[in-house]
C-alpha cells in the first residue's frame, strides 16, 4: 500500500484533507477494498480509544458487521440517481428567468426593428411593419409612438430621395435576429424579415444595395430553412 | 480547513449513485452512531438494530440533504429521532419479540439473531481490541501518543494540535498517521484473520 495514500487516508478520516484531494480519495475509497478496510481500521481504533474513558458507559461493540448488515439492506434498493438537492435548488433558481430573459430580449429586437425602420424605410411602410411588429411583443409606448407617426401633417413636401440614417446596419440587424430566433415568435420573424426585404427593395434606389441587400438575404434563407 | 469536506465528498458521491461511498460513512459513524443510541437503550444489539435503522433512513433521504449543515449532525439527528420513534415503540408493545404466527421463520431468525449478537465471544472481542488499542497507544512515542490523543479523545483540529504542541501543521498529520499505523499493526497482529472477520461473515 502506498504510504501517502494511507496517509491521505487518516487525514480525510479527519477532514483534514483539501477537497480536491478529498474528492479523488472519496471516489477511489468506494471502490478499493483493501482501502475501505484500513479506513474502517482507522473508526474501530478511534471507537477504542474513546470506549477506554468511557467508564461505567455501556460498552459499544468495537467488532460489528453493522456496515455488512446497511449493505445488505441497500442492496436491494436502486442507487440514487437524483441531482443532489443543492444542485437541483441552484438550477430550479436559474430556471424561471429563462423565459423573462428570452422575453426582454425579443422585446429589444422589437424596438431596434422599429427605430431601424422608421429610419431605414418609406415613411407608410415603416410604419405599418413597426406597428406590426410592435403588436407581437406588446410594447404599447411604441406603439403609440409609430401611432402619433402616422397621423397626417396639415402639409408637408416629400422629397424624391431622402438618405436617412440608419440607426442599425441592416446585415447586423438581420445577424442578430437570425442569432436570437430562439427568443423571438415565428410569427414576430416572419414580419421582420418581411420587413427588411421590404426595406431594402423600397430603398434600393437610395441606399447602396450592393453590399446590404445580399447580406438580408442569406439570413432570410436561413429562416426559412429552420422552419 | 473547512470541515465536513470528506463526508461531504463521500456524500455527493453516493447523491450520484455510487453506494460503496455510503459505506465508508457508515464504516466511519457506525460506533459514534451506536453510542449515541445507546443513551436510549442500554442494549447493544437492539442499539445496533436502530442503528442500522438509522443508516437506511438516512441513505434513503440523502437527495434531500443539501449540505446546509454537516453530515454527522444531519445523521445525528435521524439516529436520535429513529431511537426514540423505537422506545415508542417498544413500550406499547411489552413483548418484543413474540412469535409472528403468520411468518414463523422469519420471527425464529430474527429472535435467533438478536440472540446471537450478545454472545460472551462478541463481549470479549471487543475487550481484546479495546486493551491492545490502549496498549499500542502506551507504547508509543510520547509525541505520537499526544498528537493521536488530543485528536481522538478531545477532538481538536490539525490546527489545534499544532499550536498546543507547538509544531507546524503537516507534522500533525505525519504524527497522527504514523500513530494510527502503530496501533493498526498491533491491531492486525493480533487479530490477524479476527478483526474483519464478523464484517465477512456478516
Amino acid at each position: 500500500m502506498n504510504e501517502e495514500l494511507d496517509s491521505q487516508l487518516s487525514a480525510m478520516f479527519d477532514d483534514e484533507l483539501p477537497e480536491d484531494q478529498c474528492q479523488l480519495l472519496a471516489r477511489r475509497l468506494s471502490r478499493d477494498d483493501a482501502l475501505k478496510a484500513r479506513w474502517r481500521r482507522y473508526a474501530v481504533i478511534g471507537a477504542a480509544v474513546r470506549a477506554g474513558r468511557a467508564d461505567g458507559q455501556p460498552t459499544v461493540r468495537l467488532e460489528t458487521n453493522l456496515a455488512s448488515r446497511v449493505s445488505a439492506v441497500l442492496s436491494t434498493e436502486p442507487a440514487l440517481t437524483g441531482v443532489p438537492a443543492a444542485e437541483t435548488r441552484k438550477t430550479a433558481g436559474m430556471r424561471w428567468w429563462h423565459p423573462v430573459v428570452g422575453g426582454a430580449i425579443a422585446a429589444g429586437v422589437a424596438a431596434m426593428s422599429v427605430l431601424w425602420i422608421r429610419g431605414d424605410a418609406p415613411v407608410g411602410v415603416g410604419a405599418q411593419l413597426a406597428d406590426n411588429a410592435a403588436a407581437s411583443v406588446a410594447v404599447s409606448g411604441l406603439r403609440a409612438e409609430v401611432a402619433a407617426d402616422t397621423s397626417a401633417p396639415d402639409s408637408f413636401v416629400v422629397p424624391t430621395n431622402v438618405q436617412r440614417n440608419r440607426i442599425v446596419p441592416t446585415a447586423e440587424l438581420a445577424n442578430y435576429v437570425v442569432a436570437h430566433s430562439e427568443y423571438s415568435a415565428p410569427a414576430f420573424r416572419r414580419n421582420l424579415i418581411s420587413a427588411l426585404i421590404a426595406s431594402n427593395e423600397g430603398t434600393a434606389g437610395v441606399v447602396d444595395e450592393s453590399d446590404d441587400a445580399n447580406v438580408v438575404e442569406s439570413p432570410a434563407e436561413n429562416v426559412e430553412e429552420e422552419k | 480547513m473547512s470541515a465536513d469536506v470528506s463526508d461531504l465528498s463521500l456524500v455527493r458521491r453516493v447523491q450520484r449513485g455510487d453506494k460503496g461511498a455510503f459505506d465508508a460513512l457508515v464504516l466511519k459513524y457506525q460506533h459514534k452512531v451506536v453510542k449515541l443510541v445507546m443513551r436510549y437503550v442500554r442494549n447493544p444489539a437492539e442499539a445496533e438494530d436502530i442503528a442500522q435503522e438509522a443508516f437506511i433512513k438516512a441513505y434513503r433521504a440523502l437527495p434531500q440533504f443539501r449540505g446546509d449543515s454537516a453530515f454527522y449532525t444531519w445523521l445525528y439527528r435521524i439516529a436520535i429521532n429513529t431511537a426514540k420513534n423505537a422506545v415508542v415503540s417498544r413500550d406499547r408493545s411489552p413483548i418484543d419479540f413474540d412469535l409472528d404466527l403468520q411468518n414463523p421463520d422469519e420471527s425464529y431468525d430474527m429472535q435467533g439473531r438478536l440472540a446471537d449478537k450478545e454472545t460472551p465471544e462478541a463481549l470479549t472481542l471487543t475487550d481484546e481490541i479495546r486493551s491492545t488499542v490502549n496498549a499500542a497507544i502506551e507504547a508509543l512515542p510520547e509525541d505520537l501518543r499526544m498528537a493521536i490523543v488530543l485528536r481522538e479523545i478531545e477532538g481538536l483540529s490539525y490546527e489545534e494540535i499544532a499550536e498546543s504542541m507547538g509544531c507546524p501543521v503537516g507534522t500533525v498529520r505525519s504524527r497522527i498517521f504514523r500513530a494510527r499505523e502503530a496501533i493498526d499493526r498491533r491491531l492486525r497482529e493480533v487479530f490477524e484473520g479476527g478483526l474483519g472477520r464478523a464484517e465477512e461473515l456478516g
